[in-house]
């Protein structure tokens, strides 16, 4: 299996757990906000920090990616691995320093010292030591380490806890500035990392200097969307195209739910479908002013439909008591739900097919909910993995490891690629059919994430062995790379005080809305949520988004 | 008493104490590991405490946290939010108290009456298995029984009778709680009471049935009065955790029945804490809780004092 795959897998649970706040701006608080900057930058701060963008030509993909623009693009897809594994390093990258890194790792920690990390120390020719922490504790360990000012040389900070891990305030001391070394055409030195998509070393600035080195990325950076059974639908003669608005959404509801046979059309769909409404991740800009997406009509409509689907018959119960849906997308017991987009990959296609032979997993089109106006959805983060150096290293020891992000972030295929996923050839992995394919010590010490979740090269789609998958992924984003639009205040960092990133939490408004759309509480009762929460801290929050992001630094776009 | 005399018997006491120490001293030693476990897992961290009167900020610590006074009790008591809570914390409780608490005193007599050990082991094996369970494990159960797609309403639903809304109905959470706590706890909560029970001469038993006395006389006089002391005990410390009624089984079924119904004291300081950074915020909620908690404990204590019972502690 593709270990791309891997990290795929993870990000998608990653994003379910964030939910939507993997969506917005890359949030971090601070205790005291008046002593500190926002961590915003502007547009002409943003340009002079950002390195120059050269993507990588070394490999051929099958199916090449098809762009909107220079931030937007589907990702490529490769249905065999590639049999020739060009090399895109020359020599040893490192002169022998000695290094510690720490990375979540969500699995099997590997023995320190194994032959992996031996082979991996003696191609770049450092001494690397990888301590991976249990994931699920990762946001208790990092903490304890920035508050005794003790960070490893090497740290990776998913930026979903950027706020519970302050990245805005270690920025200014913990963490190294890389700017002196990668902006504009300094990354020129570093060709693999230059091939890193710019949207994704944006979300490595803070306050206009560059500190991030971005795990994996894409230019198709949208957290979930709607899946349907497309084996079963296409039984039935519906087809992706025939839904094309919320209405047609809402009358598959009524055609597929068989309650007696105990299936239902949908289950939860909520946080990847309301954005159909024309409704931002959290901001948009109206007349020059800022206004939440809570204050639009539109985002209760979006509620009101949901509402009315939960309420109709259509959603399964164990939907509305919240239980995990992929055992009930697999047995046919759902046919529409919602879902992270890391869940299609080679992993759910075994896992579907086990239970049904013909189990094919698809998403619908982006639509208008209206059915009338241009498709469209916001996009997230270009990526969420993002690791840092230590402020305490020298210069030298920055370029050095530097070199080493660049070997890691070879791209897809290559000889440094082959080499950090899958290992050696004989010990860790053997090809069979043109799949690497590995072996008992490759099982055991080759965990594709130790090293992934430093630096990463941009995402690619590839299933070995399961090229539906690949093809339906890839021809899905072709089809709807048109309907991504930028949000305001994308990939932008924002360090706010406590209060407004509690405000802007906004929890009890947020139970409600989960409450509205299991078909428990009413459009009103959200209403009246947003009325106590607007005037309570809602208000207060967009003043000081007004004040200290909007006018200082514009949208940053 | 005379000076000499008033000196002599403190002398005669501090004595006194010596000779106890040293006739105590095995023991003693043997309470030192569950003495130290307790200062410095539950007394030690009490120093957290702080961070309620703080806008307290991980990154820079205790020490350097901005003082916020009582900042976070007046938002607390200004909060609606948590003022659910606390209603839902002692609705719940009352609740629970009612239904849950006689079962295990009902079973530990049924189960006494049984004469056979083998009948006796088994039953008691059967009741205490879904202790062991997670409360993830027994509300899947539940679901998988009483839920909307459950086994329950799957025959109802077959059989055309309309559907029975159990697992997703915020008016009927309180019993539906009480109903898995029931069905997870209760066999557990026999032990005490099974052990009083033991404690029980006898020989009284055989006095009064050769007096003539019957089942229930004897359930009346002899059994009841014996348990007293232990149920008093209980409903004590039961009072005191009036305010904790636990946390996974809300946390689990918050979503389906809504945030309204299922919020208690405890995820409340997770939701509106711990999850959105508001640390001080949360810790305020829990030191008020725990103040509250005391005050119960203490009132339920010398309520038990009154009625001639030792309580937590003999008089």
């Amino acid at each position: 299996m593709s270990n791309e795959l891997n990290r795929r897998d993870f990000v998608g649970k990653a994003a379910a757990v964030a939910g939507v706040a993997a969506m917005a701006p890359l949030l971090s608080a601070c205790g005291d906000g008046g002593h500190q900057q926002t961590g915003g930058n502007s547009a002409s701060g943003l340009k002079k920090a950002l390195p120059a963008y050269l993507p990588s030509t070394s490999l051929k993909p099958d199916i090449p990616s098809v762009s909107n623009g220079p931030d937007v693009a589907s990702d490529p897809g490769f249905l065999r691995y590639p049999s020739q594994h060009p090399a895109t390093v020359s020599g040893v990258p490192g002169k022998g320093g000695k290094y510690t890194a720490v990375t979540p790792l969500w699995g099997t920690v590997p023995p320190p010292g194994n032959s992996f990390f031996q082979a991996m120390n003696k191609a770049l020719g450092i001494d690397l030591t990888i301590k991976s922490a249990d994931g699920n504790n990762y946001a208790t360990i990092v903490p304890t380490m920035t508050a005794a000012k003790r960070l490893p040389d090497w740290i990776q900070l998913p930026t979903w806890w950027n706020s519970t891990f302050n990245v805005g305030r270690l920025t200014g001391s913990q963490l190294a500035d890389l700017t002196p070394y990668l902006s504009g055409d300094k990354i020129k030195k570093y060709p693999n990392l230059a091939a890193i998509p710019s949207g994704a070393w944006q979300a490595g600035v803070w306050g206009n200097k560059l500190y991030g080195l971005p795990g994996g990325s894409t230019k198709f950076s949208v957290a979930g969307t709607t899946f349907y059974r497309r084996d079963i639908l296409e039984a039935k003669g519906i087809t992706s195209d025939d839904v094309k608005s919320a209405d047609d959404l809402m009358n598959l509801g009524k055609e597929l739910t068989d309650a007696k046979r105990g299936v239902w059309a949908f289950d939860q769909v909520w946080t990847y479908l309301f954005s159909f409404w024309d409704v931002p991740p959290t901001w948009r800009i109206e007349d020059g002013k800022l206004v939440h997406k809570y204050e639009l009509p539109q985002f209760l409509e979006a509620l009101d439909w949901h509402h009315k689907l939960a309420t109709a018959g259509y959603m399964h119960p164990d939907a509305l008591a919240n239980t995990p849906a992929d055992t009930r997308f697999y047995s046919g017991k759902v046919l529409i739900s919602g879902g992270g987009t890391g869940i299609w990959h080679l992993a759910d296609h075994k896992a579907g097919t086990a239970a049904n032979k013909n189990y094919r997993r698809d998403a619908f089109n982006i639509f208008a909910a209206d059915g009338r106006s241009r498709p469209a959805t916001f996009m997230g983060g270009s990526t969420s993995i993002m690791s840092y150096l230590n402020a305490k290293l020298k210069p030298s020891q920055i370029e050095e490891l530097l070199e080493v992000a660049n070997y890691l972030a070879a791209p897809y295929g290559s000889r440094e690629y082959t080499m950090v996923k899958f290992g050696v050839e004989g010990v860790h992995y053997t090809m069979k059919n043109g799949v690497p394919t590995a072996t008992d010590a490759g099982k055991k010490y080759v965990q594709p994430t130790t090293y992934g979740f430093l630096v990463e090269p941009p995402a690619v789609i590839s299933n070995q062995g399961a090229d539906v998958v690949t093809k339906d992924y890839t021809a899905w984003q072709a089809a709807n790379v048109k309907a991504l639009y930028k949000p305001v205040f994308w990939n932008m960092n924002i360090s706010m005080p406590q209060a407004m990133a509690t405000a802007q939490a906004a929890q009890t408004v947020e139970d409600t809305i989960g409450d509205c759309t299991r078909g428990k509480k009413k459009v009103s009762d959200v209403q009246a949520a947003i009325a106590s929460w607007k005037s309570s801290s809602g208000e207060r929050l967009k003043r000081w988004m007004t004040d200290n992001v909007l006018d200082k630094y514009g949208t940053g776009q | 008493m005379s000076t000499t005399e008033v000196r002599q018997a403190q002398r005669a006491e501090r004595l006194n104490w010596r000779i106890r120490l040293r006739r105590d001293r095995t023991l003693l030693i043997m309470t030192v590991p569950t003495v130290v476990l307790l200062l410095v897992f539950n007394y030690a961290p009490l120093f957290g405490l702080v961070t309620a009167f703080q806008y307290y900020d991980p990154l820079i610590g205790v020490w350097h946290s901005e003082w916020a006074g009582l900042d976070q009790f007046k938002r607390l008591l200004d909060d609606p939010v948590f003022w659910e809570a606390m209603r839902n914390t002692l609705y719940l409780s009352f609740v629970q108290l009612i239904l849950f608490f006689p079962i295990p005193i009902a079973l530990a007599l049924l189960l006494n009456t049984v004469v056979s050990e083998r009948i006796r082991n088994f039953f008691q094996s059967i009741v205490y298995l879904p202790h062991f369970f997670s409360w993830v494990l027994t509300i899947t159960i539940f679901q998988q029984m009483l839920g909307g797609a459950g086994v329950l309403n799957h025959f109802l639903r077959a059989h055309d009778i309309g559907t029975w809304d159990i697992m997703t109905n915020p008016h009927t959470f309180a019993l539906l709680v009480t109903s898995q706590a029931v069905w997870k706890e209760a066999g557990w909560g026999i032990i005490v009471f099974l052990a009083a029970l033991s404690a029980i001469n006898s020989e009284m038993y055989e006095a009064a049935a050769v007096d003539g006395a019957g089942r229930w006389r004897r359930m009346w006089h002899i059994t009841l009065p014996g348990l007293r002391g232990v149920v008093v005990l209980m409903l004590v410390l039961r009072l005191g955790n009036a305010l904790s009624v636990g946390f996974e089984q809300f946390l689990i079924q918050r979503a389906p029945v809504g945030h309204e119904a299922a919020d208690v004291l405890d995820t409340f300081s997770f939701y509106y804490g711990i999850s959105t950074n508001d640390y001080g915020y949360g810790a305020a909620a829990g030191l008020f809780k725990s103040v509250i908690s005391l005050l119960l404990i203490w009132g339920a204590n010398k309520l038990a004092h009154a009625f001639g019972e030792d309580g937590l502690y003999r008089k």
